[in-house]
């Protein structure tokens, strides 16, 4: 998958004598499980790189043996999967596992869908041949969440190579074992393979790759997804249940716009709580990595909830008097099709900051491009794109779909990056080499995005005028340079030091002075680059570089510019090669822009839906009337990738829906997810029926889930976009919404597996700066917060969380994502 | 003994001794017969090698008071179309025939209650309550009543159970009242007298004056059909609970039920205590023991005897029971009479 | 009593004998003959000799047959498959229980659940264990599947209890630590074959 597949070339292939195509430079790997054909393997994960740390994927490709992990098909190769060579080498390899590997597999999480057990099942070794003196490995807590046990580790690196090639946080690393070395009468006596992998497994364990104890990441856990073994473990789930008495629920992650497939692990809380609980989330981690909150913030359900007529009747009343009803985007397109309808019929005002910013940008983008949306996902960049631009979205905070296919594309298809954003970021610039950051001023977006207009639009297809501002930018001035060059004539050259003339004739090394003609482009210097080495940079970038992908977020749409800059992007979509994706704001964010007709401002006696109000309706469970959260409810989502997905109930709810307060207001159906069908098909919904939704992913990796939205296109002129003001940019003390990793909402606050803090972050220099605890002082009122450290972040301006609906920071911060502030000491 | 002192020679006999008497025998006799259902479960047990009742009391003794217990507390069921009169009385039969049969057979020597005892101090109580001369028909005569009780007992009840039963009570009875009668027509005629006191006193001359070793036809015959008599084992056909359930006491609970059982225990010592008077030499004094143990140790052998054989024995059939009684018993019995008389006049 | 009867398993090499039942009689003579013969011959008294033997060897040479029940019990074969009881370790006292979980998947009828937690000692600890004996049907899986002889089916086979929490719980089943030194190893259901070791593989050790 490394290599670019914009049109996907079919080879023909035989895997043992059966014919089957596979695309074209695809590993024989993941061709032969696209067929589903089964090739043994460990440490192979599909959108990683390959690490030949098992060594068990070994085949014969037209008669020579290769690992089908990292050796691509060609037309007309014929493969064998098992030989009797190869059989020998798999044998030695599981039982070069299984030496000093504990045999209490009964007291092991992983027992059961453990893949050592699977494959020394399925290899069948039934004794052992090798043996070595064990070291001693003590039992590690890396993190708030990761537990490992480095006695049960097989060190396939599948966890360092998922960190570091899908994560991007590489906060784990393989590390010395200080294990005995190996009786070198095995190196004759045991097949060859078995003994370079045992050799290397005998020296190495995996530890944090900060040369700590502790590893300092965003604690996504998708290295104990990965984990064949029990070695890595949440820390919350250690001996808690096994792997069979867990019942999967397939939902999709409440939390990010990604929409993450996940499965809900229930079973009972104990032999005298026979109440369901979620014991832990998982993912098909070949098919989609989770972020923190999708995989620890699961137990967010408004327990033991119970019909309160009293209350039932309370939020009648306050919904027949309410004059708007707030709410956050948590919430099933079912319910934002619910609050649409009491709109249309009761005349009610939906009110929704958060998405509302992004709603008036998806309009304004509809009308600039003719697209109703955007016209790629990241499962699409992370498969073909080598170049991808960030503009406008903490990409680790806001998006971990996005961060993760930005960092994907640098590893796995040699990519490059831009990465636009005020705030600097550490973490960004690690993922790769061809990575260039701009920490430009807040207000600047504009000057982005016609600096991506410069670089990559066809000059031919831009529009007069812009191409005219662009060039406005464009100094040309001749500048003198000093270049060493090895001269062999005689040359009257200016001497650096005494500055006098002199006749110098020998071979030397030298330094001259040279002329030449600089463009210097302003739009970089105006972002915080360096104009001077941007364009040799940008060049080498450039290379061999043939799929564009740019990822819009949320900064954008509370841009006071938002309408200029949807005609940007429409512009750079028509008149450049990339494709573009949005990151919707929160959750369903995307679901509700599309369903709901949101009005700007809230008028009259409030309901708030999980938001605040003089009526609340909480998931939360500490509203006026108890509503299930999105663990126990049904229904669907609209994802970033422009899917509809379906959710499903992992834990009993036993108190009123708002398809209860439905029927009673304006009549509805019987179950909210006869409302499913109903999604306006004019928006791109279609009318499926919620149980006809299928759920899963393909062998080969293609997403099987839902249906996706139809996006419908008109050929529209190209936009006329304005200039930017420069006086637009934000100086000063600063404050950005923005939340810490694995922080959405109420909900990821409420789970107990998220430590993450509501309060104001800042670099460490600016935090040793404010000190422990802030007064920060908006426009329209001030909040006291604790000020957190986050080593990653960079420069001045201060993150400040939102994920707590009952603070209104939404409020504070009015329509904007950046605002002056004024940061007291208290 | 006094016991042995002719009834012209007794001391005065008042109607308080014979009250005194009378009551000392319903009472002795039921609680006897309830001791005697304790006995029969033990030594059935013990022949079976089983320890019986053993939890109430020590070794079980008081498992009696527990029965009686039970049989008194226990619902009164009279079935919904049985003529209900007829029911409740049937029991009352059995009982208090077999109690009659009782007042002219000798039970217990003949004593005065001590003087010091105030009221009834002095008064003589005789051993048996009615010495009538014609002890020995009364006796059969009233154990021949009894056939009442069972037989309106399982006609009475609306039960084909029951019905059933008092058939095979009639048949039964009746048939071998013959051979009871035949049987001891011999000794009979040997002594001369119908009085129980004369049988006593013709085998005073000792152990080979009893009329076991004159009459050991008659001796037998006597036993079966007193086995008949009393419906024991290997003749309990008139409830037989492997054919008729229980025969004419299939709707019967509780103390009605009880009374059946009484009065078949006071069948069971007075049949016992006639065949020890007439054939095994009475409460003659035996050597050095003396009378009253000797008749005490003889019924206790008849009663065990009973026991024995329902531990040792079969059923036999309805058909077989006739064939018996009617083909094999009568004629000997006759031929016995006929033999005894034919000898007597030699 | 001892366990010998339990082992005689040598069903059908008795000697059984054929009756000798003749032709019934068919004349009235015949009949007559057959019934003074079995009269005279004293059979009757055969039957009650047996039954007066029987009682003298009952009451005084000690062959009561009569168990005492609850007072007296018989010993139990190993294989009867009564209550369930948890095992624990001679040495340490500890259970053997190590929380693995597969009485737990094995249970046909479902009714076995654990709680297990990750305890100070860095172990997994079995915080409860619980047999709905509602639904148990006492087939003997959980014994037989359980790697550590932890669970096995004792000689405990009087069930009754005014509540069936009872016996249901972990320390209910639980050898009590002042009984240790009375436990029993268990050689019934899931015990292992006395020829074990033949079938074990031995794994190289580089100690």
């Amino acid at each position: 998958m490394s290599e670019v597949k914009t049109v996907e070339n079919m080879v023909n292939i035989k895997i043992d004598g059966v014919e089957y195509q596979a695309v074209e430079g695809e590993y024989i790997l993941n061709a032969a499980r696209a067929n589903e054909v089964f090739i043994p393997a460990i440490c192979y994960l599909t959108r990683c790189s390959p690490t030949l740390a098992c060594r068990i994927c070994l085949v014969e490709a037209d008669g020579k043996q290769v690992y089908a992990c990292n050796a691509k098909v060609k037309e007309g190769m014929e493969i064998t999967v098992n030989t009797p060579n190869i059989l020998e080498e798999r044998r030695a390899i599981m039982e070069v596992y299984d030496v000093n590997h504990p045999l209490q597999c009964g007291v092991c999480d992983k027992s059961g869908e453990c893949e050592l057990q699977n494959y020394t099942l399925e290899l069948n070794v039934d004794s052992q041949s090798y043996a070595i003196p064990d070291t001693k490995r003590e039992v590690q807590n890396w993190s708030s969440v990761l537990h490992y046990d480095p006695g049960l580790c097989i060190v396939c690196e599948r966890c360092t190579t998922v960190c570091k090639d899908m994560i991007g946080d590489a906060a784990i690393t393989t590390t010395k074992r200080g294990g005995e070395d190996i009786d070198k009468a095995f190196k004759e006596s045991m097949p060859k393979d078995a003994y370079a992998m045992w050799n290397k497994l005998q020296k190495s364990l995996i530890a944090p790759s900060n040369g700590t104890d502790q590893t300092n990441c965003s604690d996504c856990g998708e290295c104990i997804a990965v984990c064949p073994v029990g070695a890595l473990v949440s820390r919350d789930f250690v001996y808690q249940s096994n792997a069979w008495d867990l019942k999967r629920v397939p939902a999709v992650s409440a939390h990010s716009s990604d929409g993450f497939a996940i499965y809900y692990e229930t079973k009972p809380r104990s032999i005298e709580d026979r109440r369901e609980k979620i014991f832990r989330v998982t993912n098909e981690w070949n098919y989609v990595s989770l972020d923190g909150a999708a995989r620890f913030a699961y137990d967010f359900e408004n327990e033991d909830a119970t019909k309160d007529e009293a209350a039932f009747n309370a939020a009648v009343e306050a919904f027949k008097k309410a004059g708007t009803i707030r709410f956050n985007s948590v919430i099933t397109n079912e319910e934002a099709l619910m609050l649409q309808t009491l709109k249309e019929k009761m005349g009610v005002k939906l009110y929704n900051p958060e998405v509302r910013a992004f709603q008036k940008f998806l309009n304004h983008y509809q009308a600039a491009s003719g697209r109703s949306l955007w016209s790629t996902d990241t499962d699409t960049i992370m498969k073909r794109a080598d170049f991808v631009i960030s503009v406008g979205s903490a990409l680790r905070n806001d998006s971990p779909g996005m961060k993760y296919a930005f960092n994907n594309v640098q590893k796995l298809n040699k990519g490059a990056g831009l990465y636009f954003h005020p705030i600097g970021d550490t973490l960004i610039s690690s993922f790769g080499k061809s990575i260039e950051c701009f920490n430009h001023k807040p207000g600047l977006e504009e000057a982005a995005l016609y600096l991506i207009l410069d670089l990559f639009a066809d000059v031919q297809k831009l529009p007069e005028e812009v191409k005219a501002y662009i060039d406005s930018f464009k100094t040309s001035e001749t500048k003198t340079i000093k270049e060493k060059v090895e001269k062999t004539v005689k040359e009257m050259v200016k001497n650096e030091e005494t500055g006098e003339e002199e006749e110098v004739s020998k071979k030397v090394k030298e330094t001259v002075e040279k002329e030449i003609t600089v463009e210097k482009n302003g739009l970089v210097d105006l972002l915080g680059g360096d104009s001077e080495n941007f364009a040799d940079a940008f060049d080498k970038m450039m290379k061999k570089k043939e799929s564009f992908s740019m990822m819009v977020g949320e900064d954008l749409y509370f841009h006071e510019k938002a309408e200029n800059i949807a005609k940007l992007i429409a512009l750079i979509e028509a008149t450049t090669s990339i494709d573009v994706v949005m990151a919707p704001p929160k959750s369903n964010a995307l679901g509700v822009a599309l369903i709901c007709d949101l009005d700007d401002e809230a008028t009259g006696y409030t309901v708030g839906y999980n938001e605040n109000g003089d009526f609340r309706l909480s998931a939360l469970g500490n509203g006026d009337l108890d509503m299930p959260a999105m663990n126990q409810q049904e229904g669907t989502f609209t994802t970033m990738s422009k899917r509809v997905v379906p959710t499903n109930a992992a834990l009993p709810y036993d108190g009123y829906e708002l398809n209860d307060l439905m029927k009673v207001l304006v009549g509805a159906p019987e179950l909210t997810i006869d409302w499913t069908p109903m999604l306006p098909t004019q928006k791109g919904y279609k009318a499926v029926a919620f149980d006809d939704l299928p759920y899963g992913y393909s062998n080969d990796g293609r997403e099987n889930r839902g249906y996706l939205l139809d996006i419908t296109s008109t050929e529209a002129a190209l936009p006329t976009v304005e200039k930017f003001a420069e006086s637009a940019a934000l100086e000063g003390e600063i404050a950005y919404r923005c939340n810490p990793a694995r922080q959405f909402n109420d909900f990821t606050d409420k789970s107990h597996e998220i430590f993450e803090a509501f309060g104001v972050y800042a670099s460490t220099a600016k935090a040793e700066e404010l000190g422990e605890r802030v007064e920060i002082m908006f426009d329209k009122g001030s909040i006291v917060m604790d000020v957190i450290a986050d080593e990653k972040m960079e420069g001045d301006i201060v993150k400040v969380s939102d994920f707590r609906a009952a603070a209104g920071i939404y409020d504070l911060f009015g329509g904007s994502r950046y605002k002056n502030v004024t940061i007291k000491k208290v | 003994m006094e016991t042995t002192t002719l009834i012209g020679q007794l001391p005065e006999v008042t109607a308080v001794g014979v009250a005194i008497k009378a009551i000392l025998i319903l009472a002795i006799i039921s609680a006897v017969a309830g001791f005697g259902t304790y006995l029969e479960r033990k030594v059935l047990a013990f022949m079976q090698r089983r320890l019986g009742p053993m939890h109430v009391g020590p070794y079980g003794l008081l498992q009696i008071a527990a029965d009686g217990i039970k049989l008194f507390t226990k619902e009164d069921i009279v079935p919904q179309h049985a003529n209900a009169v007829i029911f409740k009385v049937a029991p009352v039969i059995t009982a208090a025939t077999a109690f009659i049969a009782l007042s002219a057979v000798p039970v217990f020597p003949d004593f005065r209650i001590p003087e010091f005892i105030p009221v009834l101090g002095g008064t003589f109580v005789p051993s048996i309550a009615s010495d009538v001369n014609v002890g020995i028909l009364f006796v059969l005569g009233m154990m021949a009543a009894g056939l009442y009780g069972p037989l309106l007992a399982g006609m009475a009840q609306a039960n084909k159970w029951g019905i059933i039963g008092a058939a095979r009570t009639a048949i039964q009875f009746l048939s071998y009242e013959v051979i009871t009668g035949l049987s001891i027509l011999a000794p009979i005629m040997l002594v001369g007298s119908l009085s129980l006191v004369d049988f006593n006193e013709a085998q005073s001359g000792g152990f080979t004056s009893w009329f076991v070793w004159q009459q050991p036809v008659a001796f037998i015959l006597f036993l079966i059909a007193g086995f008949a008599e009393t419906n024991r084992t290997p003749f309990d056909l008139l409830e037989h609970e492997a054919e008729v359930i229980s025969g004419y006491a299939t709707e019967y609970s509780g103390m009605r039920w009880g009374m059946f059982f009484i009065g078949e225990y006071a069948n069971m010592i007075t049949i016992s205590i006639l065949a020890a008077v007439v054939f095994l030499g009475g409460y003659n004094d035996f050597g050095f023991i003396a009378g009253w143990i000797m008749i005490l140790l003889k019924v206790a052998f008849f009663f065990f005897l009973m026991l024995w054989v329902r531990a040792a024995w079969p059923h036999v059939r309805p058909d077989q029971l006739m064939w018996l009684c009617w083909k094999v018993l009568m004629p000997i019995a006759v031929i016995n009479v006929v033999v005894t008389g034919i000898v007597i006049m030699v | 009593m001892g366990l010998e009867q339990f082992k005689n398993r040598n069903v059908g090499t008795q000697e059984y004998r054929v009756l000798d039942l003749q032709e019934s009689p068919k004349t009235p003579m015949a009949k007559f003959a057959q019934v003074a013969k079995r009269t005279f011959k004293g059979e009757l008294f055969v039957g009650l000799g047996v039954t007066v033997r029987e009682m003298f060897n009952a009451l005084f040479r000690g062959q009561m047959h009569t168990v005492k029940y609850p007072l007296e019990k018989l010993p139990i074969s190993p294989r009867y498959r009564a209550i369930h009881e948890m095992l624990r370790l001679l040495e340490s006292g500890h259970y053997r229980c190590i929380g693995c979980g597969l009485c737990e998947k094995i249970c046909i009828s479902n009714c076995i659940s654990m709680d297990t937690r990750y305890d100070e000692n860095q172990r997994k600890e079995v915080s409860e264990y619980t047999i709905n004996f509602g639904r148990c049907i006492f087939c003997g899986y959980c014994a037989e599947v359980c790697p550590e002889l932890a669970i096995v089916h004792g000689p405990r086979y009087e069930t009754a209890s005014e509540q069936r929490a009872s016996f249901s719980l972990f320390e209910d089943m639980l050898t009590p630590i002042d009984k240790l030194s009375l436990q029993q190893e268990y050689d019934g259901f899931g015990a292992v074959s006395p020829n074990a070791d033949e079938n074990i593989k031995k794994t190289p050790l580089a100690y």
